[in-house]
């Protein structure tokens, strides 16, 4: 189970990393 | 203690986050040239914090007990495992959308006009792709473990070394020399850390040596080395906890294989042992490791241990898995701790029960429960048999079963199968500790 909590660790960190990669191409086209 | 661990495992996740997204925005301060289409920079970002995860990977693999405390060197592994797979992904998808909003990029005659920086893109990419196939399918592929470790090793360096000169070379983002100092630094700080466990850890162990006291034969084709501390005092290891065993070689071969600590803790100078079952692999040498041999240790790690002495610790352990185990019972013993254990141990007969007429002795001196599951018990044999299941479970544990400590051990598909029927008699996840020793 704790390795079903690195898993879920791995999908967050990929997610929060694509969603501040996403907020980093805004800013940049933003101005 | 359990909240103390959380609030750790916290911490470290943030300065995770950090490390990775700080390098990335860091980019944003200062001059830079103006921006290109969304698509374009998303590509971007993707592609450096790709990298900064990847470089990341040995600070994961560096073996900080400090760092891994809270999970366990063995989840430490899992998760290194499953975000390489993320940065992996998040690095090739960088040229990929490129490719799709930029083809007139990867055309022939632009192709041949690149400049080196965008070779050594494309290397770093090959060499991630590498990583992952040769990690998954080292197995398939046919590749003995040593031979893997160092290719992995090589692959990973190239890999970042020729995405960061790829990401000066471009000289979008880095054209500041201070922005540039930074992702230098970065990688420096990276390879530092591969240094550390490569170098330096193995500095310490080469002053600190251990010889082979005694060899044991023990059932089950398991073989106990007995070592002693050769000119320094040796280490305190909490019953459970496992090292890192090199045998033949010096310590800086990348031939060091995890082992549980089968000795009690409460032993005397620094003496140790690990008992370790022939499994086909590189474990069948160790029946031929001579008395008077050198060895080297390193260790100890991992959070498998006892917990609070007023529950019921109940060991569940599968094959040579009773290794830790055996540590905490001896451990027990020597302390007087008569805390209640049952020990649930599934062997394939009743002459490879490693450790039997041992068990027998420590039932009788603690409040101490044996009970044997046998998948191919002798004739006459009144005890459990086939594998630990949840049925099982019931019959030996008093209710309410989410009060009981659980210890798991054992091979992998074992391990999932306690772990579901553990879930399924409602014990919450913190209640029950395992250890997988084929994590690499």
């Amino acid at each position: 189970m704790r390795r079903v909590f690195a898993d879920r660790l791995a999908f967050a960190t990929g997610v929060i990393v694509i969603l501040m990669s996403i907020l980093f191409a805004l800013s940049r086209v933003a101005g | 203690m359990h909240l103390l661990y959380s609030l750790r495992g916290a911490v470290w996740i943030l300065v995770y986050l950090l490390f990775i997204l700080a390098p990335l925005f860091a980019l944003l301060a200062g001059l830079h040239s103006p921006a290109r289409d969304f698509w374009t920079e998303f590509s971007v970002a993707l592609g450096y914090s790709g990298l900064a995860m990847m470089g990341l990977q040995f600070g994961l693999t560096a073996r900080f007990r400090y760092v891994t405390a809270p999970w366990g060197e063995d989840v430490i592994y899992h998760f290194h495992r499953q975000i390489s797979l993320v940065a992996v992904g998040l690095v090739v998808a960088h040229p990929v959308i490129l490719a799709v909003v930029q083809p007139e990029l990867f055309s022939p005659s632009n192709m041949r006009e690149a400049p080196l920086s965008a070779y050594l893109a494309i290397l770093s990419i090959f060499s991630v792709i590498a990583l992952v196939v040769t990690a998954l399918w080292r197995v398939a592929l046919n590749l003995k473990y040593e031979t893997w470790h160092l290719i992995h090793i090589v692959l990973a360096v190239v890999a970042i070394a020729a995405g960061v000169v790829h990401m000066v070379g471009s000289s979008f983002y880095l054209a500041d020399p201070w922005k540039q100092s930074l992702w230098i630094g970065l990688t420096i700080f990276w390879i530092g850390l591969l240094l550390y466990v490569r170098i330096v850890k193995p500095l310490f162990m080469l002053r600190r040596p251990y010889r082979v006291s005694e060899t044991r034969q023990e059932r089950g084709e398991t073989t106990t080395l007995v070592m002693q501390p050769e000119g320094h005092p040796g280490f305190h290891f909490s019953p459970g906890q496992f090292g890192w065993l090199m045998v033949w070689g010096s310590p800086f071969k990348i031939t060091a294989h995890p082992f549980s600590f089968s000795s009690s803790a409460a032993a005397k100078g620094g003496c140790v042992e690990m008992s370790i079952r022939n499994l086909g692999d590189f474990t069948k040498e160790i029946q031929r490791v001579p008395v008077g041999k050198r060895v080297y240790l390193d260790g100890p790690y991992g959070a498998f241990t006892i917990g609070n002495p007023a529950d019921m610790h109940v060991l569940i352990a599968g094959g040579v898995g009773v290794t830790p185990m055996m540590s905490m019972i001896r451990t027990l013993a020597d302390r007087g701790d008569k805390r209640p254990v049952i020990l649930l141990y599934g062997s394939r007969d009743r002459e490879s029960i490693t450790f039997r007429e041992e068990l027998e002795v420590l039932e009788a001196r603690l409040d101490l429960t044996v009970v044997h599951v046998l998948a191919n018990p002798p004739a006459g044999w009144t005890g459990e048999q086939g594998f630990i299941n949840a049925e099982m479970l019931k019959r030996h544990l008093p209710p309410p079963f989410s009060d009981h400590e659980y210890f798991i051990c054992g091979p992998g598909v074992m391990m999932d199968a306690i772990e579901r029927a553990l879930g399924e008699m409602g014990v919450p996840m913190s209640k029950y500790h395992s250890e997988r020793y084929s994590f690499v």
